[in-house]
């Protein structure tokens, strides 16, 4: 009875703290922001069975060191719940239970996807059981093999099981208007799980790419018989045959800011929160085991070849991997726009046709390491357009030398009066979009505002001038002629 | 007065032009019509008791009768006042109907902001986003005379509404054409016709239709000017003023600046002045008048933005130029027979005739197809062949005011003025002075016309009731004047006794009546009584054979008189019941009765726009049919895509396909267009006919008309050939987005019981359509009026479909990969 008691007071107890301290983080949201290293926020619910908590200590702990608050949900637990009253209990969630079948019932694929909605980031794990992110993956227009299928290498030769593999991170195969996120890691990356393709979606960009040599089948059927396992997967994947470096283990998404239409809240910025979300192949890759597990690699060298140890690069991939999905990395935003006529300050209300404009925009970049918003000049690429159901005018938008963050660009307003907009519309893979529309009126001169005196005109003028004073003459000349006549007729 | 014209020629051998202009002077001739007991002391014999005195001055006549008409002319000005306000006392004082929302919005921006900046405004919220130069694009007439009143009235420290100004100006105009009708009838024939005609185009309904209080429409100010200006023109043709012409340029002028169809008055004149030279009635009167008027009338009206160059480069401006052009010639011509001998003038003529009119043509034509000169447009062919704007331009058939008129509502607007019409223009070719030329062609080309369209049943009602009035206070003349023609003591007794000609009794009473007017008007011109009486008696004892023939008996009088009276009474209360019922409703709010009688009032597209107004971002973007597109900008105050002036025929063919479009087709469209909110009106549940659903199928041939493989008429239909909008409705029916968002959730408000349209008389389906790409935002109390809000683009990049789907719980096909085996290129 006593026991029960004293429990029951700890979880009063333990509540009234939640509380409180759900109170303290709601109340000093911002200065906790600034505290952490991500520009979104630093409450991270961890998805994860508690029992399995201390097999992934290093990463956690890991968070804990950026200044994030951890907080472990078992996935059958009802609470902390993941969206309370329409807002999110938590700026990012970590999905670490992907060999649950069963969830609680808020835990589910429309519930991630409006967490995305809502500006939460999410970091998912796939599991080689089908569970609710099989049946999410789609949406992001990722395609996974059968289920149970995980990826299979035998190179490099090694005596771990086929299904557990070293990737080594290839810098090249970053394009390079993407945001790199794993450019810090330099080992090998050990990996098991469920590799995955990327169809064509643009918001979709691979961080880390499968083996050349490695494929998706299953070898637990035909212990030994790859042969048979290799034909079986090549049947099963039906037309595609899921094998090489076009899969991914790990991928990425950047949420789409929709809108731009410029009205209301849709004008500047828009109120839209962006997220970002990663998949990962298998929760493995963040787990204590793959951080300490040596990577082994036969070096050669001038005696032959020699066994090397070397650590592996699973810590730093996961913290990369979580800090780039938690809005560290690759954080942009459009801090001001400014706009005016050439040779003046203040914007206008509209623009006259042909109007030089000078248009300016202050783009700022977030600092993981100072947490602080920072003025950045490095974008190479970006256009502004000024359209009116199509752009009339797409002109590169450079940085301003010697102006920190500043691109400015100078532009004639086209000859075509009408409600233009100025559009900012830049997307890179792992940069957060930038999407800014700004409605301006482009009208006519005003009636006394067209040239007088036209050279061009002159046979005009003539023509009027001469008119009127040929009637005048002509009156003079009438009326003198009249009073003649008077006289004549009086002299008759 | 043209039989009095004769016998005034053979009386004294003078020409006519001379009386004429003696009589020219409206208080004259009434004047001399009261003076009848003076010069005819005898007629007064044998009237029926009345008791007038001899011994009243000419005077207190004169006076009398001056009060009398100034009174009854207050008279018609109230009744046509006090018939044009049930609307603001069945309703409110509030602007009605669809153009005059805009009218009224641009006042408020001239009232607000003065004159520079009105013909300057530029309005981005219309026409998004293309815009609209608003003071380019308007006839600034009607916003100029409320800014000019709401000036006036302020700067006396009377701090009237501008929404009262425009409310009640319509109202207020009508009194004044009352006052320019009855000027013009004078001219026609005298003062008593004169306040007929007003009194008729004070109460006629064909006129009310456009000028009840809060129509504040260009026509509430134009029907005015145009009578005006006819009146004017008539003046200075009779005397050959360039002062009158002037004038006359002035208010059209004015009538240029107000209304989009001076092209009526552009063309009236001119086609009056070739007529009257075919007719050979060239003079200097003629030309005087003419080329004053067209001269500083056309200059004038180039001056308004809207015009510019239109009146030296478009087809419909030409034949104005043309006669002008002729005058010259003809003057010139004149000039040379004076000089020259007839027959060397004969061939001079005929060679000159030729070669210029083959000149003029040929210039005429090389300049048409140069582009010099625009060609006609559609709108003027279709005022030729009335199928011509369903082929070719669908735009301007789908609206209801260019359908052509049915008969009835000539009856419902004109009444019995319809059937005094012609007999009134008989009686104009019985006189067939220059002015009656006149009113003989605007009866014709007018009658033309409102038969074609009926919007121009208002330009019709003028002359109607110009003829109508002709004819009336003819037949009251000759039955109602007590000048009975007794036998004078000086006539034979024999035709007393013999009552012979008993045929031409008719006749006999006509002249009997002119020769009484001819005396006093005679009087006036030469103020010689004495010679008044002789002429007078002159010309009795000419006509003297059938002068005793006549309808003496009071009885018989009465008959027509009771008759004719009894038509009056039963007009007046058709105008008063057509006024009240059929053209004071605003339109903006419908009224219905309840059961107990009571009225009932549907106010659901106010109270959409004004959710619209306090729901939506300022800036936002509302697409609907154009129909509704002034009344959005007026009362909700938000952006549209396409409105009232229909002058962009691919924007609203946009809107069109947007309309008649599936969904995922019409998005694209709307992200396009910026639109936030699409509102369509919807009156299937209340029965009410006018809505998108009805005009849908013009959205369609709009449509239709620009992207002819994307959209099809004919799919729209069952497959025979009904227009359907229950389960066996056609699929693209089904998938467009009108009917979707018409239908949306509409068979959910009945239950269980069947879902009935009750303007078509049709079950709608229970699983009604489902909606991705939009959201129902609001739908007004009785559904008339749905706003649904645009979707952005889902944030996982997906289509919104499947998005929805997905959001349902619905799974997904699984999908496998592309296959990689391409052949390497």
């Amino acid at each position: 009875m006593r026991a029960t008691r004293s429990l029951s007071g700890t979880t009063v107890s333990s509540i009234f703290t939640l509380l409180l301290v759900l109170c303290i983080t709601l109340a000093f949201g911002s200065s906790a922001t600034a505290k952490s290293a991500s520009s979104t926020g630093d409450s991270v619910l961890v998805i994860l069975d508690s029992a399995k908590k201390v097999d992934y200590s290093i990463f956690l702990q890991g968070l804990e060191a950026k200044g994030y608050t951890v907080t472990v949900r078992s996935p059958r637990d009802e609470s902390p719940l993941l969206i309370e009253d329409g807002l999110p209990n938590f700026s990012h969630v970590v999905f670490l239970a992907s060999d649950t079948k069963n969830f609680a019932k808020d835990i589910s694929p429309q519930t991630l996807v409006e967490l995305l909605t809502l500006g939460t980031n999410l970091v998912l794990t796939l599991g080689l059981k089908q569970n609710l992110l099989t049946s999410l993956a789609p949406e992001f227009s990722l395609l996974l093999p059968p289920p149970a299928t995980p990826l299979v290498s035998f190179f490099p030769e090694r005596s771990d099981s086929p299904s557990v593999i070293p990737i080594a991170f290839d810098t090249k195969s970053v394009p390079n208007d993407t945001f790199s996120v794993l450019s810090q890691v330099e080992n090998k990356i050990w990996f098991s799980g469920t590799p995955f393709a990327l169809s064509a979606n643009p918001l979709l960009f691979p961080i880390l790419h499968a083996p050349a040599e490695s494929f998706a089948a299953d070898l637990s059927d035909s212990p030994g018989l790859v042969a048979d396992a290799l034909a079986d997967a090549a049947e099963k994947g039906g037309e595609g045959f899921w094998a090489g470096s076009t899969l991914s283990v790990v991928a990425g998404f950047q949420t789409l800011i929709g809108g731009g239409t410029g009205h209301g809240n849709d004008a500047g910025p828009g109120e839209d929160k962006q997220s970002r979300v990663v998949w990962v192949g298998g929760p493995s890759l963040f787990s204590d085991e793959f951080a300490t597990k040596k990577v082994v690699e036969k070096v050669e060298t001038e005696r032959g070849k020699s066994v090397v140890e070397k650590p592996s690069g699973n810590e730093q991939a996961a913290m990369d991997i979580a800090g780039w999905a938690f809005q560290e990395h690759g954080v942009l935003r459009i801090d001001e726009v400014k706009h005016h006529k050439v040779n003046q300050t203040d914007a206008p209300e509209t623009y006259t046709t042909n109007d030089e404009i000078v248009y300016t925009v202050k783009i700022s970049s977030f600092n993981p390491t100072t947490g602080k918003w920072e003025r950045y000049s490095d974008l190479k690429d970006l256009q502004l357009e000024f359209t009116m159901l199509d752009p009339h005018v797409r002109t590169a938008l450079p940085a301003v030398r010697g102006q920190k963050g500043v691109y400015s660009t100078t532009f004639r307003a086209p000859d075509r009066h009408g409600v233009f907009k100025f559009v900012i519309n830049y997307k890179r893979k792992g940069f957060s979009h930038l999407l800014h529309t700004l409605i301006v009126p482009v009208v006519p001169p005003r009636h006394d505002g067209y040239p007088r005196f036209l050279s061009a005109a002159w046979p005009y003028y003539i023509g009027a001038i001469s008119t009127s004073v040929g009637f005048l003459l002509f009156s003079a000349i009438y009326l003198a002629g009249e009073v003649k006549e008077e006289k004549k007729s009086k002299k008759e | 007065m043209a039989i009095h014209t004769q016998v005034w020629r053979a009386v004294y051998g003078k020409s006519a032009d001379a009386i004429e202009k003696s009589v020219e002077n409206v208080d004259e001739s009434i004047r001399a019509i009261i003076c009848i007991p003076r010069l005819f002391p005898f007629t007064f014999g044998h009237v029926d008791g009345l008791p007038l005195s001899n011994n009243v001055s000419p005077t207190t006549v004169a006076n009398t009768a001056s009060l009398l008409r100034i009174v009854a002319f207050g008279l018609i000005s109230a009744a046509a006042i006090a018939s044009r306000l049930f609307a603001v006392i069945n309703f409110e004082s509030i602007i009605h109907e669809f153009d005059p929302w805009f009218n009224y919005r641009a006042t408020r921006v001239l009232a607000a902001k003065g004159f520079y900046e009105f013909w300057n405004w530029f309005d981005p919220t219309a026409w998004y986003p293309l815009g609209r130069v608003v003071g380019g694009t308007v006839y600034p007439g009607l916003m100029a005379t409320s800014g000019v009143i709401y000036n006036f009235l302020h700067y006396f420290n009377l701090p009237v509404d501008i929404r009262n100004i425009c409310v009640l100006l319509a109202p207020g105009f009508s009194a004044l054409t009352a006052w320019a009708t009855y000027m013009f009838t004078t001219e026609m024939k005298d003062s008593s016709a004169g306040l007929l005609a007003a009194a008729f185009i004070g109460i006629v309904p064909g006129y009310i239709s456009r000028s009840v209080a809060g129509s504040y429409d260009n026509e509430a100010i134009a029907i005015f000017l145009l009578m005006i200006t006819f009146y004017l023109w008539i003046a200075a043709l009779k005397q050959g003023s360039a002062l009158y012409g002037t004038l006359a340029a002035v208010f059209y002028f004015y009538m240029v600046a107000a209304w989009g169809g001076y092209a009526f008055i552009t063309n009236m004149i001119p086609v009056h002045a070739l007529v009257l030279l075919l007719m050979g009635r060239f003079s200097g009167r003629l030309y005087v008048a003419y080329c004053s008027w067209y001269a500083i009338g056309t200059l004038s009206s180039m001056q308004v933005p809207f015009v510019g160059f239109q009146p030296v480069r478009t087809s419909e401006h030409m034949g104005a130029l043309g006669v002008f052009g002729l005058l010259q010639i003809v003057a010139f011509a004149s000039l040379v027979r004076s000089h020259l001998s007839s027959k060397q003038f004969q061939d001079l003529l005929t060679v000159s005739v030729i070669s210029m009119g083959l000149l003029g043509a040929g210039a005429f034509i090389v300049m048409t197809y140069k582009g010099w000169i625009a060609p006609w447009t559609g709108r003027f062919y279709s005022l030729w062949d009335t199928g011509y704007a369903k082929k070719y331009i669908p735009i301007i058939a789908s609206v209801s005011e260019h359908q052509p008129t049915a008969w009835p509502s000539f009856f419902m607007d004109l009444q019995f003025l319809i059937f005094l019409f012609p007999a009134g223009v008989v009686l104009c070719f019985r006189d067939l002075r220059d002015e009656h030329v006149f009113v003989i062609i605007y009866a014709v080309v007018a009658s033309y016309f409102a038969g074609v369209m009926v919007r121009l049943m208002l330009t019709l009602t003028p002359v109607v009731c110009v003829s109508a009035a002709v004819a009336l206070s003819t037949l009251l003349d000759i039955y109602v004047d007590v000048a009975e023609p007794a036998v004078p003591e000086n006539e034979n007794s024999s035709a007393n006794g013999t009552g012979a000609a008993t045929a031409d009794a008719k006749k006999a009473k006509k002249n009997a009546a002119v020769g009484s007017q001819a005396g006093p008007n005679a009087a006036a011109a030469a103020s010689s009584t004495l010679s008044d009486i002789v002429n007078a008696a002159k010309s009795s004892s000419k006509s003297s054979p059938s002068k005793q023939k006549g309808i003496w008996g009071a009885d018989a009088r009465l008959v027509i008189i009771l008759n004719a009276i009894g038509m009056l009474v039963y007009f007046v209360f058709h105008c008063t019941w057509v006024t009240a019922n059929a053209y004071s409703s605003p339109s903006v709010v419908l009224a219905s009765s309840n059961p107990d009688g009571s009225q009932h009032l549907i106010d659901d597209y106010r109270e959409a726009y004004y959710w619209l107004r306090m729901n939506t971002p300022q800036d936002a973007v509302v697409m609907s049919w154009w129909d509704y597109g002034y009344q959005i900008a007026g009362m909700a105050d938000r952006g549209t895509l396409v409105d009232n002036n229909t002058w962009n025929n691919t924007h609203i063919a946009t809107v069109g396909k947007a309309m008649s479009s599936p969904e995922e087709i019409a998005y694209p469209i709307l992200r396009q267009h910026d639109v936030d909110y699409v509102l369509v009106i919807f009156g299937g549940l209340l029965g009410y006919s006018g809505d998108d659903i009805n005009k849908f199928l013009w959205m369609v041939r709009i449509a239709q008309g620009v992207w002819p493989d994307e959209i099809q008429e004919p799919n729209y239909f069952t497959p025979t050939g009904e227009y359907r909008v229950d389960e066996r409705a056609s699929d693209a029916m089904k998938n467009s987005l009108m009917y979707k968002m018409s239908y949306y959730r509409f068979a959910e408000l009945y239950g269980n019981g069947n879902a009935i349209d009750r303007v078509r008389n049709q079950n709608i389906p229970k699983i009604g359509p489902t909606l991705d790409y939009v959201e129902e935002a609001f739908t007004s109390e009785n559904w008339i009026v749905r706003i649904f809000k645009v979707r952005k683009e889902d944030p996982l990049g997906r289509d919104l479909k499947s998005a929805n789907a997905f959001a349902q719980g619905k799974k997904r096909k699984r999908s496998k990969p592309v296959s990689r085996r391409r052949a390497v290129v």
